[in-house]
């Protein structure tokens, strides 16, 4: 097998004291769909800003692009396309679709160069990518919230990066538009052979697209393709009491259905 | 109001002015999109303190308020970064500490100190050939810095994670916004004072912000209605004999309530609500 294009080994986040992630160890391939899920405060975000180079393992190893994380310069940083959790976007803000979106080739040009008229190309094939295109003059603040995330993955996508990492991608958006941003995901991921990462909370809404599954709180406490980590004995680890398994197979986290009603 | 123009301390105001209000209108942009207002208010109030203690222990009153300016927007950014404390508590506690060592150097003060009060309350009709060449040569080094760094800056100002996770040096972006916020409050101390720099600084911005929804749009709106408001202000001042300082705020505020009353982006919310 070839080198993982994200290798945790044995790795520990946290301050001193307060541990976030322990002992990880998780190999991504380059070209895999992953799909980390696991509750609140399980350390999902904190394995966010890991991937993208912004803290340091305490102790183990973490290697991106085969580089360890504390080597990892910005133009690394640029090959990893991010997508925050969903912040509210000020309507007002006054920044227009495709200066959004053009945002994305900073990083890789670097200080002191302008965008040129191939960064733009960049940007709005990015654009075309998430069907957007024509919006991009709009205000990004009069877009609906799916079409918002549609913008942030294609300013994501402005990187022209190797890796798509997505934090909680679905959160606050109706169930149809919650499809539809998955679905989008998955063919990008497919047409693009971007390998993704990404992290959610919503078991069901991931298990039939990603290739693997990491079932994480704290500790990783299995990884492996869904219908080997979505075992009632195996999520009841992480999940406890409040796992409830339907007859269709569906899986109900009953602390969610609290938070999001 | 034409023979006006003729005499040269008007001229010379016309252009500290003119500068002052470009300067504080391009910063402006940047403090109010990323949420910096309050500390703009705290920066000007702490290079206060750093005048008042220059004239009384006859050091250079300029660079002390430089010194103060940068030592207060440094510890606040710190603070911000390490989320030890909430940032407007932190900025509140350094502007009213700050405060009150101005006015305890003033108390101190022997004789009274009318200079002291100019950097109070500004006075850009005061302002001495010098002091024109100081403002003038910092203003390119502010404004050529912005220009230089403009897409980082407007970036962070969007969303300072966003920018930091795609490779953009955000953190260094960021003490680079504020090193040039406190040097611009200084810049404008003499002009329009450190009570109502301030204004001159979040005045501009928002009222543009009221006009637009595209970043470089606003940046241009915020500089056309600095400028004018600021050389309007001198010419109202001069005209009417009425102190510049609140002549210029005064007149950008007029300006912000007519955008407001303007606004798209008010006619959209009132259609919305509808």
């Amino acid at each position: 097998m070839s080198t993982p294009i994200i290798h945790f080994d044995h790795a520990t986040f946290g301050f001193p004291g307060v541990i976030a992630l322990e002992d990880i160890s998780l190999e991504v391939q380059s070209g895999e769909f992953v799909g980390v899920i696991g509750p609140n405060g399980s350390g999902k975000t904190t394995l966010c800003r890991a991937v993208l180079g912004l803290i340091t393992p305490l102790k183990g190893h973490l290697r991106i692009f085969d580089c360890a994380c504390d080597e990892l310069h910005c133009h690394h940083r640029a090959k990893i396309g991010y997508l925050p959790q969903k912040g509210v976007v000020d309507r007002n803000f006054p920044v227009t679709v495709l200066e959004t979106v053009t945002m994305g080739r900073y990083g890789a040009l670097g200080l002191f160069t302008r965008p040129s008229g191939k960064d733009r190309t960049i940007a709005l094939e990015a654009l075309a990518h998430v069907e957007m295109e024509e919006h991009r003059d709009s205000a990004l603040g009069h877009l609906s919230g799916g079409q918002q995330q549609r913008v942030f993955i294609a300013r994501a996508l402005a990187q022209q990066p190797k890796v798509l990492l997505l934090d909680e991608p679905t959160t606050g958006l109706d169930m149809t538009t919650q499809h539809n941003v998955v679905e989008l995901v998955r063919s990008l991921h497919k047409e693009l052979g971007l390998t993704v990462l990404l992290i959610t909370h919503d078991i069901n809404m991931i298990r039939s697209h990603v290739d693997r599954l990491a079932l994480l709180k704290t500790r990783l406490y299995a990884v492996g393709p869904p219908a080997d980590v979505l075992k009632p004995e195996i999520l009841s680890q992480v999940y406890g009491k409040n796992l409830v398994t339907t007859e269709r197979d569906n899986i109900i986290v009953q602390d969610y259905h609290h938070h999001h009603h | 109001m034409l023979d006006l123009l003729t005499y040269d301390f008007i001229q010379r105001s016309l252009l500290a002015a003119a500068l002052v209000g470009a300067l504080c209108s391009t910063i402006g942009v940047f403090v109010v999109l990323r949420g910096l207002a309050f500390m703009g208010a705290g920066t000007a109030h702490a290079a206060f303190a750093g005048v008042a203690l220059g004239y009384l222990m006859n050091w250079p009153p300029l660079l002390m308020a430089i010194f103060f300016g940068l030592a207060t927007v440094w510890i606040t950014g710190w603070v911000e970064e390490k989320g030890r404390m909430k940032l407007d508590v932190s900025i509140g506690i350094l502007y009213t500490a700050t405060m009150a060592l101005a006015i305890l150097f003033i108390s101190l003060m022997k004789t009274y100190n009318a200079e002291v009060y100019g950097y109070l309350f500004g006075n850009v009709l005061a302002v001495t050939n010098e002091e024109l060449r100081t403002i003038a040569g910092l203003s390119i080094v502010v404004i050529g810095a912005i220009v230089l760094f403009s897409k980082e800056l407007y970036f962070i100002a969007f969303d300072q994670e966003m920018a930091e996770a795609s490779g953009v040096p955000a953190r260094r972006i960021f003490f680079l916004l504020l090193t040039l916020v406190a040097l611009t409050v200084v810049l404008s101390l003499k002009t329009v004072g450190a009570i109502l720099v301030f204004a001159m600084i979040l005045i501009p911005a928002s009222t543009a912000y009221q006009l637009t929804h595209s970043l470089l749009t606003l940046t241009w709106y915020s500089v056309l209605i600095g400028i004018t408001s600021s050389v309007g202000g001198v010419l109202i001042s001069s005209y009417w004999d009425i102190p510049s300082g609140p002549a210029i705020v005064l007149l950008a505020t007029l300006l912000f309530f007519i955008a407001v009353l303007l606004s798209p982006k008010r006619q959209r919310r009132a259609l919305a609500g509808n």
